[in-house]
């Protein structure tokens, strides 16, 4: 188990050096005129005329060898360097610090409270298939599924912020955005929740709760659908298997056979499938986080592609990529978890 | 049962729905959603719009413009606007012209220095001063001095970073040198300035400090030759704002000396000591930038050298979906957001809102032609021949393919049911408000007969027999350039069944490499829009240099044969004018110059760009000033108390 951990783990620097080659191998197809635009956002640069536009060139090294350009930057990494980005206004590490603890938040909140309601909703519309409950279920997360979270989160939005002015877009409440900033608050992690506990504030908490409230149902509810319908599937064909039908004629009790014997098992399919959500989410949530105005490492993944913000969009993709193994790894640490018998091929 | 359920729940939203709408949120504060951002906080540094926001309300300036008047100034950090009558403007015998600001005493910076007992400054908020503590402010520490209007003045030359600030040094050159390093490679007889000899970079900086004097509390600033635009660019906020020397070199900044100012020359943003900080004295400080959450604090300066500010805080946050900003401006969370124009009406019918519309903008839209093109692989041209299935690369220097383009715009349609007749058509590069602008001079209309008499006699009356086909450009998100480039295209059909527009809507960034830096732009059309930044025409920043002067922005962009045009015949009228010191001597000069850009087609000016403002109807005291295109001055914003 050990040496196939740590076989995963040389993996990724292999991972990560193909990826930051694919990424800057495609900015480069630019001309260094567009690349120079992640330097200067706004086109009045161009007020400065043609000697302003070859002088940022040239101070930028954007007309530089590939390998030159390429061993620069990834020089940069190794000394913990990202680069800046014009997006964050901030070095680029600095700024997937500061968003990590405002995503993972969310993610936290909306992700693992929803796996579990997946799970479960999953195992009743199984256990109880083609009768009512499991009409219910598969309505419920047919809906879900059908509904973009574009439509839903303004729904949202126009439900329980515009008219009942109960859980308002943001991070903060401008009162609480005071608090936080005064001298007297320490931030300890970023998140809002758990800093305001940890310093003590209730009303921050309640605040920051408040705030997340509907971006989180949003994301339950958009992204469970998917999880329930695969545990739905994976539970009926477990509930077919001959040793369900063994523990049964053994006379077992309904209820442990299914609970233990059958949903165990039924789990293999849905740790696969909600690792990759998890990866998802915590890649950042665009649309969540751009309606919810709430700022996270999906809105800045957006803005710093939009805004060629090259240094950005590749230190982004650097950490995804990471996200992604380290998740992967962990998705093949839990299989053996639920099904001993991966251990032993 | 039921029923009584869902009419307490009915009732309950309402009420709830009711108090949101009806109580001031965030009593002091004013939020301010945008979708922009500011670049930096330091004013030798930034050059665009979004960034004057924050520049504009934490620094001063020796002048400012009265109210919404674009040539009218009023005494600021300086006690007096000069003139030839009071003697502050002195045009010398050697034809030069010297410009005395009187600096205003007891003045302080956001932050001063105090003198501690080991004899170590330690720089405080003043507002957060003791009395004892205020006495023992060391003297010039976070104190305004009329030296520190001259280091300021220098700092944003020698920077050299934001062309905007370039513009002093254009206007202390009397327009010999565009930026430092022109002027320091020219002395030091090299191509780039960091081969310049330390010796060459000393008689830069000692030439220019000679024209920036300091005598007790006035500063003179001596230009070689008169400068029609000097007070306008002094009240700009970029580079004309005036940060604490003292503060500027404790915090890393240039000490001040003529032998260090090449190692500050074009820093990165982030090696920048003032990109998110700022000693200014202006009516609010800078409370908090959070980058992460994209939202900037403003606090009030209780120790501004006029009355405080109504206001207690300004958040101005980015936010950049507008359904969010909407919203929020609804439920009275937000007090101003930035909003697509085709809302503009329904919001202004919306209780608790308020929609001031049609403010002018000195800003014209248009669709800018190009030649000649790069015709080395080069999709929008096509076959790159005059055969039905592309263009020439010299399509447009043909006048009458640009007076038929002209003519086959419907203007009237753009303006009626694109902008919803809140503006007038463009008459060239000088919109109202700008000087040479007349009412009565000519503008093109939608006439298909005179397009077709125009296209005619293109190309010798081939181009109406075969056709073309090109693309023209316009930046992604654009959509009343969409409109205009549609309307265009249905135009040309209509002339012509022949003649095919292309539209493909690009990011900025690709736009830029169709047509900068390169030695033919790609581009045959585009929509833009330039506008100046001082209301006289003339100069580095003026309306018609922009677009009428070969070496100018859009000469800078739109071929060598646009330039040629420009240079045989507009350059001439336009250094006449700039020559001349009487305002009703160049008039009639610009005025010319307008009807030329009429008669050679130069540009399809379609329509003034315009402003509008969209607040909470508690929110008062909004100034539109067009020559900072609307930029937010919070000072005299007011908000009430429902």
């Amino acid at each position: 188990m050990m040496t196939y951990a740590l076989r995963r783990l040389l993996m990724l620097p292999v991972v990560l050096f193909a990826l930051s080659l694919m990424i800057f191998a495609l900015q480069m197809s630019l001309s260094p005129t567009q690349r120079l635009a992640a330097y200067a956002p706004s086109d009045d640069y161009l007020k400065g005329g043609q000697e302003s536009i070859r002088l940022m060139i040239e101070e930028y090294g954007l007309n530089d060898p590939f390998l030159e350009q390429y061993g620069r930057w990834i020089g940069n990494i190794l000394q913990g360097n990202l680069g800046w980005s014009e997006t964050a206004r901030q070095p680029v590490a600095a700024a997937l610090a500061s968003l990590f603890p405002a995503t993972m938040e969310l993610v936290v909140l909306a992700f693992f409270p929803g796996l579990l309601l997946a799970i479960w909703l999953g195992s009743r519309a199984g256990i109880h298939h083609n009768r009512w409950p499991d009409h219910l279920i598969r309505l419920f997360t047919i809906l879900g599924w059908s509904f973009p979270t574009y439509v839903f989160g303004l729904l949202m939005l126009l439900v329980f912020y515009s008219t009942l002015d109960w859980f308002p877009p943001g991070r903060l409440s401008q009162w609480a955005v005071t608090e936080v900033t005064s001298v007297g608050f320490t931030r300890y992690t970023g998140a809002n929740t758990i800093d305001a506990l940890l310093n003590g504030n209730l009303a921050v908490f309640w605040d920051a709760m408040r705030h997340l409230i509907a971006p989180v149902i949003t994301l339950t509810y958009v992204n469970i659908a998917s999880i329930t319908r695969v545990m739905r599937t994976s539970m009926l064909e477990t509930l077919r298997q001959d040793y369900v039908r063994t523990a049964r004629a053994k006379g077992m009790p309904r209820r442990v056979v299914e609970l233990h014997h059958a949903r165990r098992n039924a789990l293999l399919p849905v740790a696969t499938i909600a690792g990759m959500e998890l990866a998802y989410m915590m890649g950042g949530l665009v649309i969540t986080e751009t309606i919810f105005d709430y700022a996270g490492l999906g809105q800045f993944a957006a803005k710093s592609a939009s805004s060629l913000d090259f240094p950005a969009v590749l230190g982004f993709g650097l950490y995804f990529a990471v996200v992604l193994v380290v998740l992967n790894l962990l998705v093949d640490l839990i299989y053996p978890l639920l099904d001993p018998r991966v251990k032993t091929r | 049962m039921h029923r009584a359920l869902a009419a307490s729940l009915g009732l309950g939203l309402g009420l709830m729905a009711s108090v949101a709408i009806a109580e001031t949120k965030n009593p002091g504060t004013f939020v301010f959603l945008w979708s922009d951002d500011i670049e930096s906080f330091d004013p030798a540094y930034i050059a665009d719009t979004p960034s004057s926001y924050g520049v504009l309300n934490v620094y001063s300036r020796l002048l400012n413009f009265k109210g919404s008047e674009i040539s009218e100034f009023v005494p600021s950090l300086s006690t007096e606007v000069p003139t030839l009558d009071n003697g502050l403007i002195v045009e010398n015998e050697d034809g030069s012209v010297s410009y005395t600001f009187p600096i205003r005493q007891d003045v302080h910076f956001h932050k001063v220095g105090i003198k501690g007992a080991d004899g170590a400054i330690s720089w405080k908020f003043y507002d957060e001063l003791s009395e004892d503590e205020r006495s023992s402010i060391q003297p010039g520490y976070g104190e305004l001095t009329a030296e520190d209007v001259r280091y300021s003045l220098l700092r944003a030359m020698l920077m050299g970073k934001s062309w905007m600030a370039n513009a002093i040094t254009e206007m202390v050159t009397a327009s010999k040198y565009p930026t430092i390093a022109d002027w320091a490679q020219d002395v030091g007889g090299v191509d780039d300035i960091a081969k310049a000899s330390p010796e060459s970079l000393r008689e830069v900086y000692d030439a220019l400090a000679s024209q920036i004097v300091v005598e007790g509390d006035r500063v003179t600033l001596t230009i070689p030759s008169s400068f029609p635009a000097t007070l306008g660019i002094m009240a700009l906020p970029f580079g004309a704002s005036i940060v604490d020397q003292e503060w500027t070199s404790s915090v890393g900044g240039w000490d001040g000396s003529g032998d260090t100012w090449m190692t500050y020359y074009r820093p990165e943003l982030s090696a920048d000591p003032l990109f998110d900080q700022e000693n200014g004295t202006g009516p609010f400080s800078l409370e908090e930038w959070d980058k992460t959450e994209r939202r900037i604090t403003l606090k009030r300066f209780e120790g501004f050298w006029d009355k405080p500010a109504s206001l207690e805080r300004v958040v101005i946050r980015s936010v950049p979906e507008w359904t969010t900003r909407r919203l929020q401006l609804l439920s009275g969370d937000a007090d101003f957001v930035a909003a697509p124009v085709e809302f503009l009406d329904e919001l202004a019918k919306t209780e608790g809102v308020k929609v001031v519309d049609g403010l002018p903008k000195v800003f014209p839209r248009g669709l800018f032609y190009f030649w000649p093109l790069d015709a080395v692989d080069n999709p929008a041209i096509g076959s790159g021949q005059l055969d039905g299935r592309g263009i020439p690369p010299d399509f447009f220097a043909d006048i009458d393919v640009r007076k038929g383009f002209n003519y086959s715009q419907d203007y009237q349609v753009l303006l009626e049911q694109v902008l919803l007749g809140k503006t007038v058509q463009a008459h060239g590069p000088m919109v109202r408000g700008i000087m040479g602008y007349r009412k009565d001079s000519p503008v093109y209309s939608w006439d298909p007969e005179k397009a077709t008499e125009h296209f005619k006699k293109a190309f010798n009356g081939k181009l109406w027999d075969v056709g073309f086909e090109l693309t023209a450009y316009v930046r992604d998100g654009e959509t009343q350039g969409v409109a205009a480039l549609t309307v265009l295209q249905q135009g040309l059909q209509r002339v012509n069944p022949k003649f095919r527009l292309k539209i493909q809507s690009l990011p900025s960034s690709q736009l830029s490499a169709l047509r900068n830096n390169r030695e033919m732009p790609a581009a045959p059309l585009m929509y833009m829009g330039w506008g100046p930044d001082y209301s006289d025409p003339g100069g580095p920043l003026g309306a018609a240099s922009y677009y009428l002067s070969p070496t100018g922005l859009v000469g800078g962009f739109s071929g060598q044969g646009y330039r040629d045009l420009m240079a045989e015949k507009f350059k001439p009228l336009l250094d006449e004018a700039w020559a001349l010191n009487d305002p009703a001597e160049r008039e009639p000069i610009y005025a010319k110059l307008q009807e030329m850009s009429f008669d050679y087609a130069s540009t399809q000016f379609l329509w003034e760009d315009f402003a509008y403002i969209v607040v909470r109807d508690n929110i008062d005291g909004y100034v539109h000033n067009m020559i900072t295109y609307g930029a937010w001055d919070f000072y005299p914003i007011t908000k009430a108390d429902n």
